[in-house]
């Protein structure tokens, strides 16, 4: 959002006073969606990371456990008591599956920090102080 | 004026302003113009409230249905193992694996499953027996599926609800471009205005002291 803010005479001057063309509307568009995306991205990403964390914690545990012993093992709602390779098999899978994700938000939120960074560097030369981009 | 035109869910767009002159002809202008912009504002920001709730909604109900697709799946996958050593096992079954022997395959799995909220149970199914799940389809209605149909059916439903949170954000994206684009519009109108007066001002046609002068988007 923006918030209304009276300029200094002496930002003022440093403020081009270019008219806002249809190009300039798009790319501060494609700005305010890309860093609205780029925030929501971070979230996600630092949720999964948290998560492959949890699963790999879970891992150094089993490691540990006892071979007879059944593990109870979390699907869904329930626990499934299932022996200590099934188990290790269905971790290794949820993290492998979790891992391309986190890749997958990684490539996605680099690509957009770059996209970013030159829509800013853009918009910056063209209104100077006459426009905010940080929030 | 372009034409209205509405994204793919019938959300009208707010035309680019080429010129400020297009919309306002002189000071008295001004003001119902910024009005009739601030309104637009709010209009999409209450539209932009609603898909959000519907969003998050949605965002909240996707773990829930994994879930549940992924306890069909595993049924489906012990059912196999325990189909496949069966017609293996009769071949050689030089010793019975009793259930609950902890190696190899058993007829039962023991599982604790949530009771209530903090109250957990525990239970021992048998796969091989399990033909059929029961899937709750609201209201108060549930349906006995075949295990594949339930698969089928869960994972129908995961997809058809990601369609529609993918659509919802893009709603947003959408609606959050008119209000930048609106944002935008009424900050240059502003700027119009005090240019305008400003210039008025030093051919003495106005008289009134410096009105609140606001920045550029």
């Amino acid at each position: 959002m923006l918030i209304p803010r009276q300029l200094s005479k002496e930002e003022e001057s440093e403020a081009t006073d270019a008219e806002v063309t249809k190009e300039d509307q798009d790319k501060i568009n494609a700005f305010s969606k890309l860093h609205n995306r780029s925030k929501a991205l971070e979230e996600e990403l630092a949720t999964k990371q948290k998560d492959k964390e949890d699963l790999e914690e879970v891992s150094t545990e089993l490691e540990l456990a006892d071979e007879d012993e059944l593990i109870p093992y979390k699907i869904g709602e329930s626990f499934m008591h299932v022996p200590l390779s099934e188990a290790q098999e269905l971790l290794a899978s949820a993290t492998t599956e979790l891992e391309s994700e986190v890749t997958s938000l990684e490539d996605e939120l680099s690509t957009i920090r770059d996209e970013i960074g030159t829509l800013k560097a853009h918009l910056y030369a063209r209104f100077g102080k006459g426009i905010n981009l940080e929030a | 004026m372009e034409t209205t035109s509405t994204n793919p869910r019938g959300i009208p767009t707010f035309p680019f302003m080429s010129n400020v002159t297009d919309y306002v002809k002189s000071i008295e202008d001004v003001e119902p113009t910024l009005q009739r912009f601030q309104e637009m504002v709010s209009k999409y920001t209450f539209m932009q409230q609603n898909v959000d709730r519907r969003a998050a909604g949605l965002k909240e109900k996707l773990p829930d249905m994994k879930r549940t697709l992924e306890v069909v799946k595993f049924l489906k996958k012990k059912r196999k193992d325990i189909t496949d050593r069966d017609a293996s096992g009769s071949l050689d079954d030089g010793e019975d694996l009793d259930a609950g022997s902890g190696h190899g395959l058993s007829d039962e799995i023991e599982t604790t499953y949530s009771l209530q909220d903090t109250l957990y149970a525990k239970a021992k199914i048998k796969p091989a027996s399990i033909d059929e799940v029961y899937l709750w389809l609201g209201a108060n209605v549930m349906v006995a599926y075949p295990l594949d149909e339930a698969e089928d059916l869960l994972r129908t439903k995961l997809d058809k609800a990601k369609e529609s949170l993918a659509a919802a954000e893009e709603d947003l994206e959408f609606l959050r471009i008119q209000i930048t684009t609106l944002e935008v519009a009424i900050a240059r109108v502003h700027n119009w205005d005090v240019g305008e007066k400003r210039k008025l001002r030093a051919q003495g046609k106005l008289k009134d002291p410096l009105p609140d002068e606001k920045d550029k988007a």
